[in-house]
């Protein structure tokens, strides 16, 4: 185990380190949103797999995000860096009152291949707002834990 | 999915283009070369490369996709490539692929797609 | 090249003589040194289109040389392929590499260079004994080095393959179809008024058809003059024109835009 250059502690009481991201829906800006996904994994020391792995599937949900979210609005997306396991929370205000996240799409079943856990969120709109749509996907670190 | 872009207005963040070009290094082998990122936005770029590496195969003749350049591979592509896979049996042909990078290896390893292609790890194995 | 042109018509035969040639042949060697004299011309006409770019044209020459030979050597007439259409791309092809080749040792530090091989053995070595792919601690453990340099390498190994300002410096400025010719279709575009639209259309096309458009339809030429220029033959030129005016207009079209 490496004893050099650990970073230092960016952890709260509860163990988790907080990252939030928010762009406009525009896919033109998902690869810095990826950047930072490829990033955290990298420096939360994931095996090499595991970090293409998140990479790719923070993409994909967003890019399935911004595809039903309102003109001008905003891709929200939290990473929880945990101990060999990071969530990913992605959210956006959908334009259609009728939309949600495709779960029988090939996007999907990509997403559910490379994640541990991946599930898709909806919370109505109010007031004649669109509904806030979501998805919420787990990453190991590697297959043996340390 | 369109982002409208009011005429006269560019962008502020650009996504750089895919970069493709089809040769012929040898006499019955087409090589499709691509440089850059394949995600929503360039997909079809790679889809369109690839039709126009299909539409005209001599009998027996090899068709190779040079992916070494590529640095990122999202479903998007990985849908593109499967689709060509499909398309490259219609005609009796088996697209080899030169795949030396973790980000268009891992996906095609896992999702098991990489047994629709031969895969390679060097562009000058795969062209002769 | 047909057989009539003024140019280069004598080296046809030869061409021919040389594909069906056994690979020890004594008589391989001549012939070759005469193909390649013969056409050397058009290897010299393409690394004069890199030339304003720092490199000094005797190198230049000498990589365009090299495509030279490989055309003539991978050539074969009974594929149904002229000469030029096999050659052009080859010897731009490998004038491009040299300088892609040339960014990547003048932009990145050596140590990082360095790095970037020791790192792809580490994780070679290292998969092959973990059964799974490999931490950048791991790894670092194994290169004795800190943890932050693996990430360096790690980001820096992904610039060599996309080296994007390279990508952009070979293909748009030296290129031997857009580099010269940008400058007059540039001014037909700016009379346009569905260049915005039109303008990334174009840019997703390969830049030999992108010229081909540009010229026939805003530096209006006609077949046999595009042909000429770029280097192909007029009915080379003409399916190129029609595959690319139907992808364009699939593309320009809102409902059948992909989404």
């Amino acid at each position: 185990m490496s004893d050099l250059d650990f970073p230092s502690s960016a952890e709260t009481l509860d163990g988790v380190s907080t990252v939030e991201v928010r762009t406009s829906a525009n896919a033109a800006l998902i690869p810095t949103i990826r950047a930072v996904a490829s990033d955290l994994a990298a420096r939360a020391d994931f095996d090499l797999d595991a970090i293409s792995d998140l990479r790719m599937a923070v993409d994909e949900a967003c890019a399935t995000l911004v595809d039903v979210a309102a003109p001008s609005s905003t891709l929200r997306c939290t990473f929880l860096v945990r101990q060999e396991r990071i969530e990913v929370r992605a959210e956006v205000n959908a334009g259609q009152p009728d939309a949600a996240v495709s779960t029988d799409t090939f996007g999907w079943r990509v997403l559910q291949t490379l994640a541990d856990d991946v599930q898709a969120l909806r919370t109505p709109g109010v007031d004649g707002n669109g509904p806030t749509v979501g998805i919420r996907l787990d990453k190991h670190a590697g297959e043996t834990s340390r | 999915m369109t982002e409208p872009v009011a005429p006269g207005s560019r962008p502020t963040v650009d996504t750089p283009p895919l970069r493709t070009s089809i040769t012929a290094p040898r006499p019955g082998t087409a090589l499709l070369d691509v440089h850059g990122e394949v995600d929503t936005l360039t997909a079809p770029a790679l889809e369109q490369a690839l039709r126009d590496l299909l539409a005209d195969p001599g009998a027996g003749q090899l068709v190779v996709v040079d992916l070494t350049g590529v640095t990122f591979l999202a479903s998007s592509g990985l849908a593109v490539l499967i689709r060509a896979a499909h398309r490259a049996t219609e005609r009796h042909l088996r697209l080899r692929l030169v795949a030396p990078s973790r980000a268009v290896r891992r996906p095609l390893q896992i999702t098991g797609s990489d047994q629709l292609f031969d895969m390679y790890e060097d562009v000058s194995a795969a062209v002769v | 090249m047909t057989q009539g042109d003024p140019e280069y018509g004598h080296l046809s035969p030869l061409l021919e003589k040389y594909a069906a040639l056994d690979p020890d042949d004594p008589r391989r060697e001549a012939l070759r040194d005469e193909l390649v004299t013969g056409f050397l011309p058009v290897a010299q006409h393409i690394a004069r289109r890199f030339n304003n770019r720092g490199e000094p044209l005797d190198d230049l020459v000498q990589v365009a040389t090299v495509g030279l030979i490989n055309a003539v050597d991978r050539y074969s007439p009974d594929r149904g392929t002229d000469f030029f259409s096999f050659a052009v791309p080859t010897i731009s092809g490998e004038v491009r590499r040299h300088f892609r080749d040339l960014g990547w040792s003048m932009r990145v530090p050596r140590r990082l260079k360095d790095l970037h091989v020791s790192i792809n053995t580490a994780v070679s070595n290292l998969s092959q004994d973990l059964g799974r792919a490999p931490r950048p601690s791991e790894i670092a453990d194994q290169l004795g080095v800190p943890v932050a340099d693996v990430l360096e390498g790690l980001e820096a190994s992904e610039a060599y393959r996309s080296s994007s300002l390279d990508e952009m410096l070979s293909s748009e400025q030296g290129s031997a179809t857009v580099g010269e010719l940008v400058g007059e279709a540039d001014a037909e575009l700016a009379r346009v008024d569905f260049q915005q639209a039109l303008r990334p259309v174009l840019a997703e096309l390969a830049e030999r058809e992108r010229t081909i458009v540009l010229l026939r339809f805003f530096g209006n030429m006609t077949q046999t003059q595009i042909a000429d220029k770029v280097g192909i033959s007029q009915m080379h030129v003409s399916r190129l024109l029609a595959q690319t005016l139907d992808r364009l207009r699939s593309r320009l079209d809102p409902d059948t835009r992909s989404g």
